[in-house]
């Protein structure tokens, strides 16, 4: 077990940001902790990096314990905070030495340049690398001292979908080099397509767990077909079948279905019974937004408008 | 050693730093030049004033490199965040405070250098003691007030409270000390209270060994009050380090520091005549 925590709490004066979390989380893959702002990411793994100290419960991370083997555990962990300012007026190679220098072990800043592609930017001073740029430096100097597990903030956030793609290629090379990978993100997308367990977080409580898969299969929501065929079809034998009308669009019959696999076997004999042939067939599963948003219910519409303005 | 692991990197990062910002050039080398240039003009015309005033001049730029050099940028690397990501990797306190300090060092070196060289250049100004002497006075000078920077810095909630407190230091401890003006120019009272002012020991030792030519054994008692100074410094930021601005700082451990640093300026103040300190700088 490379994360395991049981009863945590913080509070913060009178607000309670976390609210007795159980968690487990075994070696290798990447984990994903979404949730809207003031969920409790940060706080969480704050405290699994031992920059925070939690009110109540216990923690153990690479078996050890933040709070007291802090100068073990930093040997052994990688980490992005969610704002990394970085010493001024150094260039990217230079802050790589430095941060390197912290670390009984380290790899050179050559590896590092490569593995986040920034080959081109090592005689660069920081601060006048562009947003995705920084980003990628920043994991880079998380990485510099090959930690076995990596937990990164929201390295995304205010990013365009270029700069994000690169830090996902990122991301996924950690998954393949075997490393544990903890991520939070508000990007119900990236979680859905990043990570191999996704954890949901809502006012610092555990929502919902497991792969995107079983999250989605878990949805009340309902799936959505459309169906075209070459005549006139008589929907009585699916609507027995418990599917519910949504009319016509674009030529297509449209239906509701809490259960896909009857539906399409009810599809399968009336088109036999009635003689049709089908021209098209669509079927639209609820996503991981759409498990989402029903967990979340009403904390996330403040969160949904920061997102399309695109500011973190 | 692990304890000092990355001491050389991060102090060279920050000399690279230091020369490398316009505005840290400014206040490291030319605002130490316009002090020179000021005494220069003021006391300088007059030989006898002339000699009288370097070891002011000195003590001035190594007050104002660790008060508003050290401290500022302690306060800034943490108001800014950067110690909170060191604080994410094994980097020790002991070294962020160390390589702060071995930066201001060196760069109040450059600028005592620079004052020195372009004295002696413009205005033929020459120390009469030990060139030797003078340095190793110089160095146990920094090495006791940059400490006592690194600990505002350390107290300083941040870059607003900063300036207050360190201006609230500054002006006592170069207009109080002897540094600015000549003790003699001061009354009596004030010159006794001068003696509660830790940089009066260090005006009295330049003054002894670039003036009067002193040798070490006649500079013992200021020197031993300022090696106590380093320690008192070294200790009070080993108390006071915080990593993040959301820290709190501990009231009481602060109360007791400042009460033990003040203790230490009374009894050295009370053992002064016993060093033969009585006579203020500037009446030799």
């Amino acid at each position: 077990m490379v994360i395991r925590t049981a009863g945590l709490r913080k509070e913060y004066g009178s607000t309670v940001a976390l609210h007795g979390v159980d968690l487990d989380i075994d070696s290798g893959g990447v984990v994903g902790i979404l949730g809207p702002n003031g969920a409790g990411k940060t706080t969480l793994v704050e405290i699994l990096e031992g920059l925070r100290q939690p009110t109540s419960g216990s923690v153990s991370v690479l078996g050890l314990d933040p709070a007291t083997q802090s100068r073990e555990l930093k040997e052994r962990l990688g980490v992005q905070l969610q704002t990394t300012p970085l010493p001024r007026d150094l260039t990217v190679r230079e802050l790589l030495q430095l941060f390197a220098s912290f670390y009984e072990s380290a790899r050179s800043p050559e590896a590092i340049l490569e593995q986040v592609d920034l080959e081109g930017a090592a005689g660069q001073k920081a601060n006048t690398l562009s947003g995705g740029e920084k980003q990628r430096l920043v994991v880079g100097i998380a990485l510099i001292h090959d930690p076995e597990l990596v937990m990164l903030d929201e390295p995304t956030t205010g990013l365009d979908p270029k700069a994000r793609r690169d830090l996902h290629q990122v991301v996924r090379e950690l998954r393949e080099q075997g490393r544990t990978t903890l991520l939070t993100t508000h990007y119900i997308e990236e979680a859905e397509h990043l990570c191999d367990r996704v954890i949901m977080l809502r006012r610092g409580e555990i929502v919902a767990d497991g792969t995107p898969f079983d999250l989605v299969g878990q949805s009340k929501e309902s799936s959505t077909i459309w169906i075209q065929v070459d005549g006139t079809m008589d929907p009585a034998p699916m609507l027995a079948a418990g599917v519910e009308p949504l009319g016509e669009q674009g030529g297509h019959h449209k239906f509701s279905t809490a259960d896909p696999t009857a539906t399409i076997l009810a599809l399968g004999d009336m088109l036999r019974s009635q003689c049709l042939r089908l021209i098209d067939l669509r079927l639209k599963r609820p996503t991981l937004e759409d498990v989402y948003l029903e967990l979340m219910g009403s904390d996330v519409n403040e969160e949904e408008e920061e997102v399309t303005e695109g500011s973190p | 050693m692990s304890r000092l692991r990355g001491l050389g990197p991060l102090t060279r990062a920050g000399l690279l730093q230091a020369f490398r910002s316009p505005t840290s050039l400014f206040w490291n080398l030319l605002f130490p030049l316009t002090w020179l240039f000021l005494f220069g003009l003021i006391f300088f015309r007059d030989t006898g004033d002339k000699v009288l005033m370097m070891p002011g001049l000195f003590t001035i730029t190594i007050m104002s490199g660790a008060f508003f050099g050290v401290s500022y940028l302690m306060v800034n690397e943490r108001e800014s965040g950067i110690l909170r990501r060191y604080r994410a990797t094994p980097v020790s306190p002991t070294t962020i405070v160390l390589a702060n300090g071995i930066r201001a060092i060196v760069t109040m070196s450059l600028a005592i250098t620079t004052q020195a060289t372009v004295g002696w250049l413009v205005f033929r100004y020459q120390v009469d003691g030990s060139l030797l002497l003078t340095v190793l006075v110089l160095l146990i000078g920094a090495a006791a007030f940059v400490p006592l920077g690194l600990f505002v810095g350390s107290v300083a909630q941040d870059m607003r409270s900063a300036p207050a407190i360190t201006n609230l230091l500054f002006f006592p401890l170069i207009f109080g000390s002897g540094a600015a003006l000549p003790a003699s120019m001061l009354p009596g009272w004030a010159q006794t209270a001068s003696r509660l002012i830790p940089s009066s020991y260090l005006v009295e030792a330049l003054h002894g060994v670039m003036v009067r030519g002193y040798g070490l054994a006649q500079l013992a008692g200021p020197v031993a009050v300022l090696f106590v100074t380093m320690g008192v410094g070294i200790w009070a930021n080993g108390r006071l380090f915080r990593w993040e601005s959301s820290e709190p700082i501990d009231r009481r451990k602060l109360l007791v520091t400042v009460a033990v640093i003040a203790a230490v300026y009374v009894v050295a103040a009370l053992v002064a005549p016993a060093f033969q300190m009585t006579d203020a700088p500037g009446r030799g």
